[in-house]
C-alpha cells in the first residue's frame, strides 16, 4: 500500500526513469527520442562489452602463441600429434574471433532497417560457435573411430599424454582468463553500479534536487522489495553469452585434454589397450556435448521469440488487469532480443471513462517496477 | 501440389501469382484477433486471451482441416514409444513435402547404415567417413522434418508467436551446415593439393554414384524450389529451399568425386583438387542468399519485401495530422510475410485515440503488415 501511494504520487518519477541515462529527450521524458529506449548503448553496457573484448582479444593472442609454439614444435619433432593439436587451437582462434565479432558487432548504433540495435547478432555468433563445437566433437569422433579401422598406425602413448598435458594447461589457464574473472567483477559490484548510475545521470538530466530527493526514496524502497525477485535475474545477466560460449568451448577442449591424456597414459602403461582411446574420446565427447545442452536452448528460446524463462506471462497479465482502469489485456507478446534484453507488446483494454494517459503511465509503471521490462509498447483501446 | 494450408496465417499474393489459386485461402485469422474493432464472426469464441480459454481442435472456420503434430497430453512422462509413434503419425498426416522428406531421409539412413557396415567388414576408411558424412546430413534433415511438423502447433503461453519460427531456424541451421561443408570441401582440396601422391580412393564410386541418385531423387522431390534467390511468401518456403539446397548440394559433391576419378583414370593430373575446389565454390554461392536471407530474419532486420521508403511514407503521412508530434516505427518479421510492427506516437493531450488508432492501423495495413502494437503517448 504504501509503495502504491507513493508511485501515484511520483508518476512522472517512474516514466522518467524509464528510459535511462541517454535517450530521455528535455521535453518529454516517456518517449524514446534515440534509437532505442533502453536498447541504447548506455555506458555500464559498453564498459562491460569492452571487458569482455578484453578479456576475448587476450585469449586470441595466447592462442595464436601456443599455436605457433605447436606448429614449430611440431614440425621440429615431426609429430603428427601435435599438428592436430595445432590444427584444434587453429579452430579455438576462429570460435573466439566470432565471439569478439559478434560482441563487437553487438555494440554497432541502430539503424532504420536494424530497428532493434544489433544485440540479435550475439546470438547467432553463440549459435555458429556452438555448431563448430559440435562439429569438432563429431570430427574427433569420426577420427578415433578411424584410428581404430586403420590397426596400422603406431599410438605413442608417451607423446599423446605430453601433448595433451599441455593442452591442458593452455585450456585451463584460459577458462581462468574468461570465466572466473567474469562473475568476480560483475557479481554484486555490477548490481550497485547499475542502479547508481541510473540515479546519477538522472540527476544530470533532470533538473530539481526535489525530483532527486523522491527519486532516491523510491529507488531504496523498491530495491529492497524488488531484489529478491531481480537478483536471480541479473545473476544471471551478467554472464555475456559471447564470453560463455567461448568458455564453453575452453571447457570442452580441456574435457577432452583429460580424455586424451588418459587414453595416452593407459596406453603408455599397455600398448595394446588401443581401444581405450577410441572409448575415452567417446565419453568424453558426450560430455562436451552435455554442457552445451542448456546453452543451446538458451539461444533456441531467444530466436524463437518466446517468452523468456524468467518472466511469468500469467502472473503479469493477471496483475494488468487488477489495475485501476484496465478491463482485460490481449494479445500480450513478451520477447528477448538478446538474453537479459526484454520486450513487450500487448493491447489493453480500458473502462470508456478512464483517462488514457493515467492507465497508461500505470501499466508501463508496473510492468517496470514489478518485471523490470523496461521497453514496452502498449496500445490502449476503450471497451 | 496439393498441400494442406495452415490457417493462421494470410498471406498477400501480388495480382498474376496464382500458384495456389487452387487452394482456399482462409478468409480469417483464429489466433490475431482484429485490432480495434471486435471480431464480427463467433465459430471461435472472442479469443481475446489466448490458451487460457478453450480451443477448439478443429476450428470450424478452417478449410482445411488441420491435425495437430503432437496431441497435448497433461502430463510429460510420454515414453519414447508414444513419442516415436506420435512422430510417424505426424509424419504420415503431413504435408506431401513432409512425406517425401521423410522418404528420403529413411533412404538416406538405411544406406548410410549399409555402408557402415561394408566399410567396417572390409576395413575400407573411405566408406566409413562417407557414411559418417551422410549421417550428419541426414541429422540435419531431420531437423527439418522435425520442424516441419511442430510449426504447425498453435500458439501457446511459452511462445507467444507460435512456432513458425522453427522453420525458419532449420533452414539457418541447413544453410550453415552447408557453408562448413563447402568450408570442409576447401580444406580437403588444400589438404590434396600439399599432397604428392593422389589419395583418392576409386573405390567410393560405387557409393557416390548412389548418393547421387538419392540425392537427384530429392531434387526431384523439390524441384520447384531448385534455385538460387527465391522469394519467400510462406515459411515453409524457407525450409524446402534449405531442403533442397542441401541435396543438390549433396548431389554435387558426388558428381564432382565422380568426375574426380573419372579425370583421374584419364591421366589429367590433381583433377581431386580442381573438382573439389569447384564444388566447394558452387555450394558457397548456392548456399549464401539462403544464409543471408534466414540471418536477416533472424536478426530482426526490417522486412525485405517492403521497401524502406514506404515505411518513411508512412511514418510522414502518420506525422502530417495535426495533432501528432513525433512517430517511432519498429517493425520485424516474424517469418517470411508475416511482419510485426510496434509503433510509438505523441499526440496532443485530450485527442481521441481510436481515430488515429484507425489511420495508422489502415496506413500500415495497406503495406500489408498485419500485427501492430500502436502506444499513444499524450503530451
Amino acid at each position: 500500500m504504501e509503495r502504491q501511494s507513493s508511485e501515484r504520487s511520483h508518476t512522472i518519477d517512474i516514466t522518467g526513469n524509464v528510459c535511462g541515462d541517454i535517450c530521455t529527450t528535455p521535453e518529454n521524458p516517456k518517449i524514446c527520442a534515440g534509437a532505442a529506449c533502453d536498447l541504447s548503448n548506455s555506458t555500464t553496457a559498453s564498459r562491460e562489452r569492452d571487458t569482455s573484448m578484453r578479456k576475448l582479444a587476450i585469449a586470441i593472442t595466447l592462442c595464436v602463441i601456443f599455436m605457433i609454439v605447436e606448429v614449430f614444435g611440431g614440425i621440429k619433432a615431426n609429430s603428427l600429434a601435435i599438428m592436430t593439436d595445432a590444427a584444434h587451437l587453429f579452430t579455438d582462434v576462429g570460435a573466439f574471433a566470432i565471439s569478439l565479432f559478434s560482441l563487437w558487432a553487438s555494440g554497432w548504433e541502430a539503424t532504420p532497417r536494424q530497428s532493434y540495435g544489433f544485440y540479435r547478432i550475439e546470438i547467432l555468433g553463440a549459435m555458429v560457435s556452438i555448431q563448430i563445437i559440435w562439429l569438432l566433437t563429431g570430427i574427433l569422433v569420426w577420427e578415433a573411430v578411424q584410428r581404430l579401422i586403420y590397426e596400422g598406425g603406431e599410438v605413442k602413448g608417451s607423446l599423446m599424454f605430453a601433448v595433451a598435458a599441455f593442452g591442458l594447461v593452455v585450456n585451463i589457464v584460459m577458462a581462468f582468463l574468461l570465466g572466473h574473472d567474469h562473475s568476480h567483477g560483475h557479481g554484486h559490484g555490477h548490481d550497485h553500479d547499475h542502479d547508481h548510475d541510473h540515479d546519477h545521470d538522472h540527476d544530470h538530466d533532470h533538473d530539481g534536487i526535489t525530483v532527486t530527493t523522491h527519486h532516491h526514496g523510491h529507488n531504496h524502497s523498491e530495491k529492497d522489495e524488488g531484489e529478491p525477485l531481480l537478483k536471480k535475474t541479473n545473476e544471471k545477466k551478467k554472464r555475456n553469452i559471447n564470453v560463455h560460449s567461448a568458455y564453453l568451448h575452453v571447457l570442452g577442449d580441456s574435457v577432452q585434454s583429460v580424455g586424451v591424456m588418459i587414453g595416452g597414459a593407459v596406453i603408455w602403461y599397455k600398448p595394446e589397450w588401443k581401444i581405450v582411446d577410441l572409448v575415452c574420446t567417446l565419453i568424453f565427447s558426450v560430455i562436451v556435448l552435455a554442457t552445451t545442452i542448456k546453452m543451446i536452448q538458451d539461444i533456441l528460446e531467444v530466436l524463437m521469440e518466446s517468452t523468456p524463462r524468467e518472466i511469468d506471462a500469467t502472473k503479469l497479465e493477471e496483475g494488468l488487469c487488477q489495475l485501476e482502469g484496465v478491463v482485460t489485456v490481449h494479445e500480450l507478446h513478451i520477447w528477448a532480443i538478446t538474453i537479459g534484453k526484454v520486450l513487450l507488446a500487448c493491447h489493453v483494454t480500458i473502462t470508456q471513462d478512464a483517462n488514457a494517459d493515467v492507465v497508461l503511465d500505470r501499466v508501463i509503471g508496473y510492468i517496470k517496477r514489478e518485471f523490470n521490462i523496461s521497453h514496452v509498447t502498449i496500445q490502449i483501446e476503450r471497451q | 501440389m496439393q498441400e494442406r494450408k495452415d490457417a493462421s496465417f494470410s498471406y498477400k499474393f501480388p495480382d498474376g501469382d496464382r500458384r495456389l489459386a487452387f487452394s482456399r485461402q482462409p478468409s480469417f485469422r483464429q489466433w490475431e484477433p482484429h485490432l480495434s474493432s471486435p471480431s464480427p464472426s463467433s465459430s471461435t469464441n472472442p479469443l481475446m486471451h489466448r490458451s487460457h480459454s478453450f480451443k477448439p481442435y478443429l476450428a470450424r472456420s478452417d478449410s482445411t482441416v488441420s491435425v495437430p503434430f503432437l496431441e497435448k497430453s497433461e502430463k510429460k512422462d510420454s515414453t519414447w514409444i508414444v513419442l516415436m509413434l506420435a512422430a510417424v503419425r505426424g509424419v504420415a498426416n503431413g504435408s506431401r513435402p513432409m512425406k517425401r522428406l521423410a522418404l528420403m531421409i529413411s533412404l538416406n539412413v538405411a544406406y548410410s547404415m549399409i555402408e557402415l557396415l561394408i566399410g567396417l567388414f572390409t576395413g575400407r576408411v573411405g566408406l566409413v567417413s562417407d557414411a559418417f558424412h551422410l549421417t550428419f546430413g541426414c541429422g540435419i534433415l531431420t531437423f527439418s522434418l522435425f520442424a516441419m511438423g511442430v510449426s504447425r502447433r498453435k500458439p501457446d503461453e511459452t511462445y507467444t508467436y507460435g512456432y513458425k519460427r522453427l522453420e525458419v531456424l532449420s533452414a539457418f541451421t541447413n544453410s550453415l551446415f552447408l557453408l562448413f561443408l563447402s568450408f570442409s570441401l576447401a580444406v580437403e582440396a588444400l589438404h590434396a593439393f600439399m599432397q604428392d601422391e593422389s589419395e583418392h580412393k576409386h573405390y567410393l564410386i560405387v557409393s557416390a554414384v548412389t548418393n547421387l541418385l538419392v540425392n537427384l531423387l530429392g531434387v526431384w522431390f523439390f524441384r520447384s524450389y531448385a534455385r538460387v534467390n527465391i522469394v519467400y511468401w510462406k515459411p515453409e518456403d524457407m525450409n524446402y529451399h534449405s531442403v533442397c539446397l542441401h541435396v543438390l548440394a549433396d548431389s554435387i559433391r558426388s558428381a564432382g568425386l565422380i568426375l574426380a576419378s573419372w579425370l583421374l583414370t584419364l591421366g589429367v593430373e590433381n583433377a581431386e583438387v580442381l573438382c573439389l575446389g569447384i564444388v566447394s565454390v558452387t555450394v558457397f554461392m548456392l548456399v549464401l542468399p539462403l544464409f543471408k536471407a534466414t540471418g536477416s530474419i533472424l536478426l530482426q532486420i526490417a522486412p525485405s519485401n517492403i521497401h524502406p521508403s514506404a515505411f518513411n511514407k508512412c511514418s510522414r503521412q502518420i506525422a502530417a495530422l495535426e495533432e501528432v508530434f513525433e512517430v517511432q516505427a519498429r517493425f520485424w518479421e516474424l517469418v517470411p510475410g508475416y511482419c510485426i510492427g510496434s509503433v510509438s506516437v505523441q499526440v496532443k493531450n485530450g485527442v481521441n485515440e481510436e481515430r488515429i488508432l484507425q489511420h495508422v492501423n489502415g496506413l500500415y495495413n495497406d503495406l500489408g503488415i498485419q500485427d501492430l502494437t500502436v502506444q499513444i503517448d499524450y503530451r
